[in-house]
Parts: C-alpha cells; structure tokens; sequence
C-alpha cells in the first residue's frame, strides 16, 4: 500500500553528520531491514521516515507524496520502539485502542478491531492488565497489536526484539515475519543483529558511518559484499581478511599465495573468504599455519588457524580432531574468494 | 583451667586488632548519638511550640494565669462566625489561587519543557520565588492602590474608564491577594512540573504522535495522568502553605474589607496577638494542623493510588 523513497537524506547535528546523503527505495510490501553498528544512522534514518526527526537535506516520499512538511501524526505510519513505549496509565486494551480514538474511528468498530489486533499477536487474555503487569514479551506483542490495530500505510520497526530474551527473540522473529506477510504491509526494521536482519528481510540495507554500504537481498549481501565493512559485518564468524599484495594475478600475502586468478594489475589488497570456504588439510594448501584454538559447537566445529600475525577462523566438520599448536595446510574455494582494494576497501572485480 | 585459659587466650586475640570495638548496646546507640543535636534542636523548634500549643488551648490565658477551660475554647470557636468566615476565605482565596497557578504552571511546563534553552531560563523563572514575601506584598499592595499602577495602566490601554478601588471591594480585595500569591508561587510548580515532564519517557510521547494524538490528546491522554503524583505533591505543598497564608494578607489587607480576606492564619493571629486570647488562638491553630493533615493525607492516598501503573 506503501512505496518509500528516501532521496538525498541527510541529517546534521551542528557538525556532526548522522545521516549522510542516502538515497534507497522501499516497494510496496517489502521487509526491508536497516543493518548496522550502533551509531551507524539507521535508526535516524528511520526516525526521518517517520517524521520524528526532521531531515537537514533531502527528502522523505511515501506513496509519491514528499512528506517533510507532514507531521507525524499525519503520516499514517506506525511505530514499535525498542522500549515498547506502551502507555503506563492504561490498560493493553486502552493502549490498542488508542490509535482508533485518535485517529477517529467510529467507536462501534473499536472493540472488534482490537480484539482482532489482540488475537493476532496472542495476546487475548491479558486485555484488562496494565502494561506493568505483563512480561517483556507480552509488552513486546501489545506494542505490536496496537502498531497493526489501524492496519497503517508503513510499518517501522526499532531493534523490537532486542530486549527479549534469545528463546523468544527466535520466536518472535518468525512470528514477525509470519504477521508482515499475512498483512502485506510495507515494512521497515532497525537492527544490529545480523540473524534478524538475514532471517527477516526482503532486502538488507547495510550502513555504517551514516552511509549505506550495500543494500540487497540477504543472499547477495552475503554472497557479493560490496566491501570489507559488510564483508566483515555479515555472517558469524565474520569473513577473514587478509592484508596482502596483489600483482598479475597472483596475490600473496606473509605464509600464503593464490595463484590464477583474474585480477589484472599491482596493487596492495585485502582477501577475504569465509570459515566455510576453507578447508583444513587440503593437499595443496593456499596457506600454512598452526592450530590456535578449536572450537567444537555440536554441528560443527570452527578452527583458528595462526598464520605469521593474523588469526584465520575456519570452519571444519563435527569430527574435526587436532592437536593444538599442530601445523595444518589450508585451501581455498577459488571461485569464493573476494578481494578488495586495500584503501578504499572497495570490491575489486 | 585449660579451658580458662584457652578463653583468655581466644579474648585477648579477639580484642587486640579491634580495640576501638564498642559493646553492642554503645554500637547500636551511637548512631542516635550523633543525629541527636540536630533532632533535640528540630524537636525543640517544632514539636515543642506545637505540643504547648495543644496543651495551652484547653486553657484561657490571660496577663495574671492560666484558667482550666477544658474544650471551652473549641466550643467557642465552632460557634465563632469569624472563624468561620476565616476558614470560608481561606478556602476560596486558597482554592482559587491554588487552581489558577496550578493550571498556568502545568500549560507553561508542557509547552516549554522540550526547550533545551529552558536549563538556561529556569532561573528567571524562580525570580519571584526568591524576592523576600513582605517585599512582594508591599509592591503589590503599592501597585493595586486605589488609582496606581494597576488601575491607570488599565485605564490607559482602554480596559476600564474609572479608578477601581482593588483594595476596598470584597472580591477585588481577593482577587489582589490570589493575584500576588500566583505570580509569585507559579515558578514554583512550573519548575516541578517541568521536571515531572522531562522525566517521563520521550518514546511514549513520539508513540503517541505516531498513533495520531494531537498535542493536546498527548496532554490529557499521556502526560497528565503520569504526572499525577508530581502534581499531587507539588499541590499538597503548595496547599499546606496556603492554608497558611499570612504576609500577604498581613501587608496587603489586612483581612479587610470588613474581614472578607482574613484567612485562618490571620484570624489566629489576630485572635493571639491583637486580643491577646493565646488559648483562643492555640484552639485555631490546632483545629488548622489537624485538617490540613487530614486533607494532605487523603490527598496523598488518592492521588497515589490511581496514578500506580
């Protein structure tokens, strides 16, 4: 019901620069997740979109209207905070209704709606308590009845998860994305959780430093990082990078060298390749290096390797057994190796 | 004797790394020791004078002694139409003055708490507060004089076209003293208010915004329910103190006309101090203290018991 378009927005404080020049486009009925460290500007961004902070530069569209002179009463847009930011002096039925008071809805229809909004995030039971007696997961979802309660143009959502628990985290989070795709309602996610963010979204959009780094479904950012922030950023254990030279078509670095690959010209370069794209005892190794630590978690079991200065995480199979300090031969998957360029940190393809 | 010894023994350990330990009783009295100064000192000033107060009521006193009266004194007073008539002003003037300022210092709070400047500006809003009370009530009472500065700045910018007499008409005599009372207590409860709302979550506000509420929805649905126990106690010490309001009624009025303004405070003591009836006067005063307990904790209760989460 809802496109989003973001051109050129901006956001200075004094001369701190929170927001910097971002421009993205948000389909109607997508899940698009905001990724990235604390500080990074997304929940600012956000906060833009909902007209809670006004941008220094650019501008917010929604539905093809520019909306920066709208307020944010007037946006139609609903919001979960991090806190919840229930209504202590009502009860979670006052607090759902809420909306439909201000935004006068006939009252007839109230009760209804609220009960259906109540059913939806399970939470039928407790309509007559205050938010105080409830559990954090139960605010959690109240907060989230009473953003669906009004079936509103765009959704935001600020880090919902990340005062629950793990357990209830996971099970929100598919509860999260079972109810965005029942209501088709176009959806934005602020996170620094790179598990929510990869499970949740239509598309990532990775920021750091106010600037967005890449933006992507989550297989593409994962699979084709545009840099080494988001190469070192996503996935867990993040990306190895390995400072080396790189010079017609061989890169070689301090106990390692690739040979054949389709690089041309001599420059200082980062490799990178993930735990899974290395395997322990090849028989011609890329890389020498001794074992620093295993560590086995059931599934799997996930190797460092210490080679000169750099510690090189691998992931190995369940049955992976070595002593420590032994010395061990590494090879890469050639076709999943990434490099970058050493001081702009940028892809080179 | 072994043992004996080993106790000795086992003493002496004990005590050698600690000398300076107390017996338990010192131990647990000590603390009382050192508050004791300031609690005589506080009982002295406070419970003291409040207590003799009591006890001097069941008397009348007069320059030769005192005369036994038993509840004479209270029996007296309930029938005393001045009393009655102090407690009725007291209630109006205190009541309306009570009402207005808290009223302009919750708008002026909520509209200026978001302002980052307001850290700066808080001290002029405590100016009034600071100026000594008799000194406020002689400007004001200069100001509201028959043809001064009140009267003739009104008549010259059109609003009435004869000198009002302020000070001599009933409800205008009022209206002085409530005027005086919340210009200079209204800073007072703004700086209470405004730290009530500071406190409060800025996410419920920004949801509230997002859920479509209008400033003044936000007002009456959000923050003023959860300032409910701010207000409470700021309106209870404000309300004890102008239950007692005296300076100004002592310099302004001085209870006229015909006694329209004389509030509890000063009716005891007129009643103390211009009769010389101290018995009479202790009666009142003991009457006063046990209603604004009263109020203050069935004010307290309520307000306290709704405005829980």
């Amino acid at each position: 019901m809802a496109e989003i378009e973001l051109r050129n927005i901006s956001k200075k404080w004094g001369h701190f620069v929170g927001v910097k020049d971002v421009n993205l486009t948000i389909s109607d009925e997508e899940f698009v997740v905001f990724l990235g460290p604390s500080g990074c500007g997304k929940t600012t961004t956000m906060r833009m979109i909902a007209g809670l902070e006004d941008p220094s530069g650019g501008e917010v569209v929604i539905d093809g209207e520019v909306v920066n002179e709208v307020d944010a009463r007037d946006r139609d847009v609903a919001m979960v905070f991090q806190s919840y930011a229930l209504y202590p002096n009502m009860t979670i039925y006052e607090n759902i209704r809420f909306p439909l008071r201000m935004r006068r809805v006939p009252k007839e229809q109230h009760a209804a709606l609220v009960q259906r909004a109540a059913e939806m995030v399970e939470l039928g039971d407790y309509l007559e308590r205050k938010p105080g007696a409830l559990s954090g997961g139960q605010r959690q979802r109240a907060a989230l009845a009473r953003a669906v309660v009004r079936q509103p143009h765009v959704f935001l959502m600020d880090e919902p998860l990340s005062n629950l628990d793990a357990k209830l985290r996971t099970a929100m989070r598919v509860q999260l994305k079972h109810l965005q795709r029942q209501l088709k309602i176009t959806t934005v996610y602020v996170t620094h959780d790179q598990v929510e963010a990869m499970t949740l979204a239509d598309r990532i959009v990775i920021m750091d430093g106010g600037e967005i780094q890449q933006i992507g479904t989550p297989h593409e950012i994962y699979g084709d990082p545009a840099n080494t922030f988001v190469a070192g950023f996503i996935g867990s254990p993040p990306m190895n990078l390995i400072a080396g030279h790189l010079e017609g078509g061989v890169f070689s670095a301090a106990g390692l060298r690739v040979e054949g690959l389709a690089l041309e010209g001599s420059r200082e370069a980062v490799l990178g390749v993930r735990p899974e794209d290395c395997h322990v005892n090849g028989a011609a190794g890329h890389l020498t290096g001794r074992i620093f630590g295993i560590e086995p978690t059931g599934d799997q079991t996930f190797v460092s390797l210490r080679s000169d200065d750099t510690l090189i995480e691998i992931r190995a199979d369940r049955d992976f057994r070595a002593p420590l300090d032994s010395t061990a031969q590494i090879s890469f998957d050639l076709d999943r190796l990434y490099f970058f360029d050493a001081t702009s940190g940028e892809r080179l393809r | 004797m072994t043992q004996t010894t080993l106790k000795a023994e086992g003493a002496a350990l004990a005590a050698a790394p600690r000398r300076a330990r107390r017996s338990p009783f010192q131990r647990k009295i000590f603390p009382y020791l050192l508050v004791a100064p300031a609690v005589i000192y506080l009982l002295g000033i406070t419970l003291y004078p409040g207590v003799f107060a009591i006890y001097q009521s069941f008397f009348v006193v007069t320059f030769t002694g005192w005369v036994p009266n038993g509840v004479g004194n209270y029996v007296d007073l309930f029938q005393d139409d001045e009393f009655w008539a102090a407690l009725w002003n007291t209630l109006v003037i205190g009541g309306i003055s009570l009402t207005l300022q808290c009223a302009i210092a919750l708008m002026l709070a909520f509209f200026a708490y978001r302002d980052p400047l307001i850290r700066g500006w808080r001290i002029i809003f405590l100016m009034p507060m600071l100026f000594m009370p008799s000194a406020v009530a002689f400007i004001w009472k200069l100001a509201f004089m028959d043809g001064r500065v009140i009267s003739d700045l009104l008549m010259r910018v059109g609003l009435i076209s004869e000198n009002i007499d302020f000070l001599g008409v009933v409800w205008n005599a009022r209206l002085t003293l409530i005027v005086a009372d919340v210009w200079q207590w209204t800073p007072f409860l703004f700086i209470i208010f405004v730290a009530g709302l500071q406190a409060q979550d800025k996410e419920i506000e920004e949801a509230a915004r997002l859920d479509g509420a209008s400033w003044p929805a936000i007002f009456w649905n959000i923050s003023l329910p959860l300032m409910r126990p701010v207000i409470a106690v700021a309106v209870i010490l404000r309300g004890i103190d102008i239950t007692t309001m005296f300076t100004n009624v002592f310099i302004m009025t001085q209870g006229t006309p015909g006694g329209t303004t004389e509030t509890i405070s000063y009716f005891i003591y007129r009643t103390g101090f211009r009769l010389f009836n101290f018995g009479y006067a202790s009666a009142a005063s003991a009457i006063m203290l046990i209603l604004t307990i009263i109020i203050a904790q069935v004010l307290l209760k309520r307000f306290f018991r709704s405005g829980r989460a």
